[in-house]
């Protein structure tokens, strides 16, 4: 055989080698998970049977840092474990869950809060001021999401009664209340995160990393005791997921959009209304306008036209965006706190018209150019639109809106990057994110002057005096219900506002409605509205889950 | 019709349809790429044959512009791949025993990590996008040719008119490019035309995994990974056609090679 030949067939085994590879990869995506999962007993086929006291769930992604409410976890949802000082009922009004009630000095400055007395940790422990002292100081001292800048001191005045001491007055801290599930001063240690324990309804029973985590109803628990003695939670992709529903292995599974059209016998679609939006960003300043002290640059001309920002947001057509991308589950989007108490519903605006886009961009000084792009002072209506790379949804999001605003003469890049590279791009380049919180001092976080370019918020370095002044009000007022027709004319008070009314330093586009394939006799109360989906809010009112015969 | 003539013609069809394949993606109106939301998740049809996708864009448009853009990484990470190691061979051959050692050194050194977990590297560390794709392409793929440049270079440096050509004092660079570079470049262009299947493997493999070229741009690589989301829904026609395409042109450039190297290698030229 001569060397030809020889190398010939190498190449050639080569190839076949690679095509198998590329075979094998497609594979492995889609099988890995259900290898892995099959094995476990856990996940037999249990019997639709009304009156068992086990549910198994798979409701969204691990919990990957564990369950410490001082770093993060519940603040989302219900931490599960532990309990919060307050919480929300279905109407979002803030009840009394820990305490009995509070109280706000005139100044707005100093909180009280009375506790109930008959709280014990599951392991026997009594709650007392102590530990909620404690919790909060932790929390402070951890510099995680948990936002507590505005809290100067915290201290247990008896054994029930706690005090908040501000900085200033701040109307949203009842979220942060509601928010924080209370950990134990006696037995919070290193490894708290892994080994939870707490008031809440539930106490853990063992956690496989990736695989599984085993609660079991505490009986301990001062509340009304959930009709379920043993939740099981499975980590599964979203296939893998759909798949267990199919064959009928779990109670209830979370599915993306693409699923949800199919029927699955014994199980109905439950789709909870959210906040959980999607919205593009604009960079509201001129480029070069400022500097960062880390050198990432700021502004964008184009975007800083407020007849460009608003012309997006008239040419795109929000409801068919929730009909064609999120195959009709989900609702239109105009502020980032849609169908919360604090949303003002003059927000809304007409949509789906080019042509007014068109006459906005007109007597905006734009005029078109001769390849149907908007043009003014030499300078062509393009800019960039990011978006996270891994995601899916936002990424069909943008291509969706890049084409719905064509027409009006807008041209749009449309780049998927990833978070790394978004944070560094972020202020110079329009961004699809995704918000939702249940606490309106997101809107401040969003919209604030003094919040410019910190972290993620408010990265199109948006500033406007009079919503600032509104924002200033709702925030220093005494209660949540005092501040909400504050917050209401910040987004719009008839001449200015944050919403695409006023400056349009957003277009939001969409809330994403969150999906359930849930056991057709498995009953799962009332939801409160869910906010962006991290931790498992849908689990906040577990209390009120049964079956019906 | 003797063997000749049918490599012949295979090389030539199958060059015209790459070209073919190639311009024509490029040369996709953008407007036939639009989202078209009425229109999203249609099986194959007269109108649309290979369906359309959750976003109402028409695959088959999708895939040709994904083949088009595949072929030209390919091309170009192919090209810089035979180029580098046309030059390494070349310079091992000809430059003496230490550059000998040092290139026989480097190959050794490519061939012994896995191909893929270079190539994610460099691609990872380059920052992806259609430059690291390349860049990650054309350098893990040199190793193999360059060990045939190499030997075959070696080879003619042994002929009678190189000894003659030294001793009338002609340098090591001037012999390697005037006299030994010219009977490598058959070798080249075959080894060029293998290497570019693979390439654009790979080139789909990174992009599957989502460290190449930009998510919603139509390489084939992206196009499969994408409709791994839509398969349990029952939408097979996002994988199966991107796929089946994929695989043709890949075999396409595998004949173009072989049917080459049947009409230049002398050994193998028969009437």
């Amino acid at each position: 055989m001569n060397k030809g030949s020889r190398n010939r067939r190498v190449d050639k085994n080569n190839v076949m080698l690679a095509i198998l590879l590329l075979a094998l990869l497609v594979l492995a995506a889609c099988t890995r998970s259900t290898d892995a999962d099959v094995k476990d007993e856990t996940y037999a086929r249990t019997e639709p049977a009304t009156g068992r006291k086990e549910l198994i769930l798979a409701i969204g992604s691990e919990p990957e840092e564990g369950f410490d409410p001082t770093t993060g976890w519940g603040r989302y949802g219900s931490p599960l474990f532990q309990s919060t000082l307050f919480k929300r009922d279905s109407e979002m009004n803030i009840v009394n869950d820990l305490a009995t009630g509070y109280e706000v000095d005139d100044e707005g400055k100093v909180w009280t809060v009375t506790l109930r007395g008959d709280v014990v940790f599951s392991d026997g422990v009594p709650l007392t001021a102590e530990d909620v002292q404690f919790t909060f100081e932790t929390a402070a001292k951890s510099g995680s999401v948990v936002d507590l800048t505005d809290l100067e001191r915290v201290e247990a005045v008896d054994e029930h009664t706690v005090r908040f001491v501000l900085k200033r007055p701040n109307s949203t801290f009842v979220s942060i209340l509601a928010a924080t599930g209370i950990v134990p001063k006696h037995a919070y240690s290193d490894d708290y995160s892994r080994h939870p324990v707490g008031s809440g309804p539930y106490r853990l029973v063992q956690w496989d990393r990736g695989q599984q985590l085993i609660v079991e109803a505490n009986p301990l628990y001062y509340g009304e005791k959930p009709p379920f003695d043993k939740l099981t939670f499975l980590f599964m992709d979203e296939d893998t997921a759909f798949a267990a529903v199919r064959a009928g292995q779990v109670d209830m599974a979370q599915v993306p959009a693409a699923f949800a059209r199919q029927n699955i016998a014994g199980y109905r679609l439950v789709n909870l209304r959210t906040v959980d939006n999607r919205g593009i960003m604009f960079p509201y300043v001129k480029a070069g306008e400022v500097e960062r002290e880390d050198g990432y640059p700021v502004g964008n001309d184009v975007t800083a036209d407020i007849a460009i920002r608003k012309a997006v947001n008239v040419a795109i057509d929000r409801n068919k965006l929730v009909e064609g991308v999120l195959e009709g589950f989900g609702t239109p989007a105009y502020t980032a706190v849609d169908g919360l108490p604090w949303w003002n519903e003059e927000s809304v605006i007409e949509d789906g018209d080019p042509a007014r886009a068109i006459e906005i961009l007109a007597q905006g000084g734009w005029s078109l150019a001769s390849d149907g792009i908007m043009e003014k002072d030499g300078r062509r209506a393009e800019f960039t639109l990011l978006y996270p790379a891994s995601d899916l949804t936002r990424q069909s999001l943008a291509l969706a809106v890049k084409d719905m605003v064509r027409p009006a003469g807008i041209h749009i890049h449309v780049e998927g990057k990833s978070w790394d590279e978004l944070r560094k791009m972020m202020h110079a380049h329009a961004v699809l994110f995704g918000w939702g919180s249940l606490d309106p001092l997101e809107m401040y976080h969003l919209h604030a002057g003094t919040m410019k370019g910190i972290d993620y918020f408010n990265p199109g370095y948006y500033e406007n005096p009079v919503v600032d002044a509104w924002m200033e009000k709702a925030l220093t007022a005494r209660t949540e219900q005092e501040a909400i027709p504050y917050w209401k004319k910040a987004q719009w008070d008839g001449k200015h506002g944050l919403s695409a009314r006023g400056d349009a330093p957003w277009a939001w586009l969409v809330n994403i409605d969150h999906l359930y394939f849930v056991r057709e006799n498995l009953d799962i109360g009332r939801p409160h509205i869910q906010p962006h989906g991290h931790g498992w809010p849908v689990t906040d009112n577990i209390g009120e889950w049964k079956w019906i015969d | 019709m003797n063997l000749r003539l049918r490599a012949l013609l295979t090389v030539i069809v199958a060059s015209v349809l790459l070209i073919v394949i190639a311009v024509w993606g490029t040369l996709i109106p953008v407007e036939q790429m639009e989202t078209r939301l009425e229109l999203r998740n249609l099986p194959p049809s007269i109108s649309h044959p290979f369906g359309t996708d959750w976003l109402g864009r028409d695959m088959l448009q999708r895939t040709l512009k994904g083949l088009s853009v595949s072929i030209q990484v390919g091309l170009a990470g192919a090209a810089c791949s035979a180029l580098i190691a046309t030059v390494l061979g070349l310079a091992a051959a000809t430059l003496g025993k230490a550059a000998d050692r040092l290139v026989s050194w480097l190959i050794d050194l490519f061939l012994s990590v896995p191909h893929l977990v270079t190539l994610i590297l460099i691609a990872f560390v380059s920052g992806g996008g259609m430059r690291g794709v390349i860049i990650a392409v054309a350098l893990t793929h040199w190793p193999n040719l360059a060990r045939i440049v190499r030997a075959e270079a070696m080879q003619v440096m042994t002929a009678d008119y190189v000894a003659i050509s030294r001793r009338l004092g002609r340098s090591r660079r001037w012999i390697a490019w005037h006299h030994v570079f010219p009977h490598l470049w058959p070798q080249v262009l075959v080894g060029f035309l293998l290497l570019f299947p693979h390439a654009i493997l790979h080139e789909a493999a990174i992009s599957f995994l989502g460290l190449g070229l930009s998510p919603h741009e139509p390489a084939v690589g992206i196009i499969l990974s994408e409709s791994m989301r839509y398969l349990s829904t029952g939408m097979w026609w996002l994988a199966v056609f991107p796929g089946l395409c994929l695989l043709i042109i890949v075999r396409m450039f595998d004949r173009l090679g072989e049917q080459l190297r049947l009409l230049t290698d002398p050994r193998h030229a028969r009437l």
